[in-house]
């Protein structure tokens, strides 16, 4: 499932899961801290009598040093004496109702106030700044000679007045500026979905079709354009290079292999003569395999709606023609029909026929079809083939001798060929037991179905 | 080794055209032996001089020539003359697509051949005599419950009622009636159609064969006779029948 997702969307979700993981993150973080701080309420109420206690008993002179030792970035405390006006507190927030009533328990009728502390100078400059970081508590505690202490508790996180640490609000624009910001991305990607859709309709055998170029893309997406664009054209040239090299090398062995063909008659001895023969026989169906296993490789096939069977039939009566044992059963009503490249169904069937009757002595042909498939097995009277060499049989150029040996005949190309040729009809090769005893080669090829739309 | 066997009668007078100067000299060597007279040519223009001598008996082409190629040679031939011609192609696959194309040539080689395989064709044709000048390409065609008539560019179902189609989808429909059974590509089609364009206009094949597919339908439902291919092109399904 995740395969499927386009790039646009997996940034999107990364990105969202990132942000969805450090918000609750931070929510459970708060709350955990929350609960703390209401712990600490009882130590704090506790610490701040104990400070009253202790500037009440202490000499006026070891005040200083009193305050000075109990002052810490959580805790200020300072006397205000009797008669100085201070400002009225704001009333405390929500969610400090429990640290108040605690609090107010501990400290008894002590207490003359609680609440938010009065701003700051600077504070003042920036009210919603002021209303926005609300982190403190100051709480104001009635001293027996008549002056007032006068301590500001503060929370170690940054709390708005609704109770919810200030990154909070931060946190959710930001979230929604970047799915925004997503949007916008999505559109930055599609240049690349373009792109690699028109590289999968690119057709490197015939003229190079510049890919689409968009305006509006990415420098970095114009520069991949551009240099796929370059790629088709050297890739084309490759490919045409290739063809037209082998094309030739096969246009001109064939022209050889006339003369040679036209003058072997005159070898006097009759069984040089036929070897001979075989030789040059051998050779052009080597070069025809070549030719024929490049141009699977350039999408080169021409598709046909074809009858399989009639195919086999006539490749069959060849072989028999020239004077090979070859059998076929075939039931007469059977729809074999299929799309597929004529020459290379035909060389399917000669290669399978050919390797048959060259190390089985016979080739017995069978096809069939199911719902999806024509089935062609093919057997011999050989000794068959071990199952662990079957797969590297299917290799270019590995034969079972293990030796280049061309009196048996073939290079070792021709069921690599036949492989390939199936591969590139949608279809599958198997090499199993004849019943017989011999080697058996099952090729399945997808039959053709009459489908609309 | 070779049969000995001569052809009675006349002394049949063969022309071999073939680039290549020792093929060509071997096969004169091995037809004057079976006693043919021959003669050996290796380019078009050297053909027509020959054949401006002495009417030969029968042509032996190859394929791949330098200048005007075999398949022009014998289309300008099959034009207004019977002489019998024989194929040779250097390339395989090539004689496959090149009976396709019905040019008119009487019999084919692949090369190599041997001797017997050639002097059995040589005789084979000789004996058949001559050929019947190619029929020009027909321009009436019967399919399914249609008939097409290219040139009055009318197609009309088999209760002989005509179907409307826009100039741009009857190119399209003539060009799967002429290569029934083979799967085109978009590019394929618009080069046929129209020609090569600068620019691929995928969507206009597609919404073109999805009109066409509608108004066949209409008449033949259920017919299916353009079906799309694993999205790589589309095929004709119907068997095509020229009518005379």
């Amino acid at each position: 499932m995740i395969g499927r997702l386009s790039l646009a969307a997996r940034i999107t979700l990364i990105v969202a899961i990132a942000l969805l993981a450090s918000w609750i993150g931070i929510i459970v973080l708060l709350y955990w801290l929350y609960d703390t701080d209401a712990r600490s309420t009882a130590t704090a109420a506790r610490q701040i009598a104990a400070i009253a206690d202790l500037l009440e008993r202490a000499p006026a002179r070891e005040r200083g040093v009193v305050l000075a030792a109990v002052t810490s970035d959580m805790l200020q405390a300072r006397v205000v004496p009797a008669g100085v006006h201070l400002e009225p507190l704001d009333g405390p927030r929500v969610r400090d109702e429990r640290t108040v009533q605690a609090l107010s328990a501990a400290l008894g009728d002590r207490l003359l106030a609680i609440g938010l502390p009065p701003p700051t100078e600077q504070q003042k400059r920036y009210p919603r700044l002021h209303a926005m970081a609300a982190n403190a508590i100051e709480l104001r505690i009635g001293l027996r000679s008549g002056e007032t202490l006068v301590a500001v508790k503060r929370s170690p996180l940054i709390v708005n007045r609704s109770g919810t640490p200030l990154g909070l609000g931060a946190g959710l624009l930001g979230t929604l500026i970047a799915l925004v910001a997503l949007v916008f991305m999505h559109r930055q990607t599609r240049p690349l979905a373009r792109l690699a859709a028109a590289v999968d309709r690119m057709d490197l055998a015939g003229t190079p079709a510049a890919l689409p170029r968009s305006r509006t893309a990415a420098p970095e997406i114009k520069a991949l354009i551009t240099a796929f664009n370059r790629l088709q054209v050297r890739l084309s040239q490759l490919l045409r290079a290739r063809m037209a090299l082998l094309g030739g090398i096969s246009h001109d062995v064939r022209t050889f292999a006339t003369r040679l063909r036209l003058r072997v008659d005159q070898i006097p001895d009759r069984v040089e003569r036929e070897r001979a023969v075989a030789d040059i026989v051998d050779m052009v169906h080597l070069l025809d395999d070549a030719v024929l296993a490049s141009k699977v490789g350039a999408g080169e096939l021409q598709e046909e709606l074809l009858e399989f069977k009639d195919i086999v039939a006539a490749e069959v009566a060849d072989r028999r023609a020239a004077g090979a044992r070859v059998e076929m059963t075939v039931a007469n009503d059977l729809s074999t029909a299929l799309l597929g490249d004529r020459v290379a169904l035909r060389r399917i069937v000669f290669n399978l026929i050919d390797n048959a009757v060259k190390y089985g002595q016979r080739a017995r042909l069978s096809l069939s079809r199911d719902t999806q498939w024509i089935v062609l097995l093919v057997d011999d009277d050989g000794p068959g083939i071990a199952p662990d060499k079957r797969e590297l049989l299917l290799e270019p150029f590995v034969r079972l001798e293990g030796s280049r040996n061309r009196q048996t005949g073939g290079a070792g190309l021709g069921l690599a060929v036949v492989r390939n040729l199936i591969e590139a009809h949608g279809g599958q090769i198997r090499i199993s037991d004849a019943p017989g005893g011999g080697a058996r080669i099952s090729v399945m090829l997808p039959g053709f179905a009459l489908r609309s739309a | 080794m070779i049969e000995k066997i001569r052809v009675s009668g006349p002394m049949h007078r063969i022309l071999v055209v073939e680039d290549d100067p020792d093929i060509g000299r071997l096969v004169a060597d091995l037809l004057r032996k079976e006693g043919f007279a021959v003669e050996v040519a290796q380019d078009a223009a050297a053909m027509d001089a020959a054949l401006a001598r002495v009417r030969p008996d029968l042509i032996i082409l190859d394929l791949m020539l330098p200048g005007e190629d075999g398949l022009s040679i014998c289309r300008r031939i099959r034009v207004n003359d019977v002489l019998p011609i024989l194929m040779l192609s250097a390339k395989s696959d090539e004689i496959d697509r090149v009976v396709g194309l019905e040019i008119g040539a009487d019999d084919y080689l692949v090369k190599p051949f041997g001797p017997r395989e050639l002097l059995a064709r040589v005789r084979a044709v000789l004996r058949r005599g001559t050929a019947q000048p190619s029929a020009p390409p027909a321009r009436r065609f019967a399919f399914d419950r249609f008939v097409m008539d290219i040139d009055a560019r009318q197609l009309a179902s088999d209760s002989g009622e005509a179907l409307l189609l826009t100039s741009a989808e009857f190119d399209l429909l003539a060009c799967f009636v002429r290569r029934p059974r083979r799967v085109l590509s978009r590019d394929q089609i618009l080069d046929w159609t129209r020609g090569r364009t600068a620019e691929p206009f995928d969507r206009t094949v597609d919404m073109l064969v999805s009109r066409l597919r509608k108004k066949l339908e209409a008449v033949s439902p259920d017919s299916n006779l353009i079906t799309t291919v694993r999205s790589s092109g589309y095929l004709f399904t119907a068997q095509v029948k020229a009518l005379p």
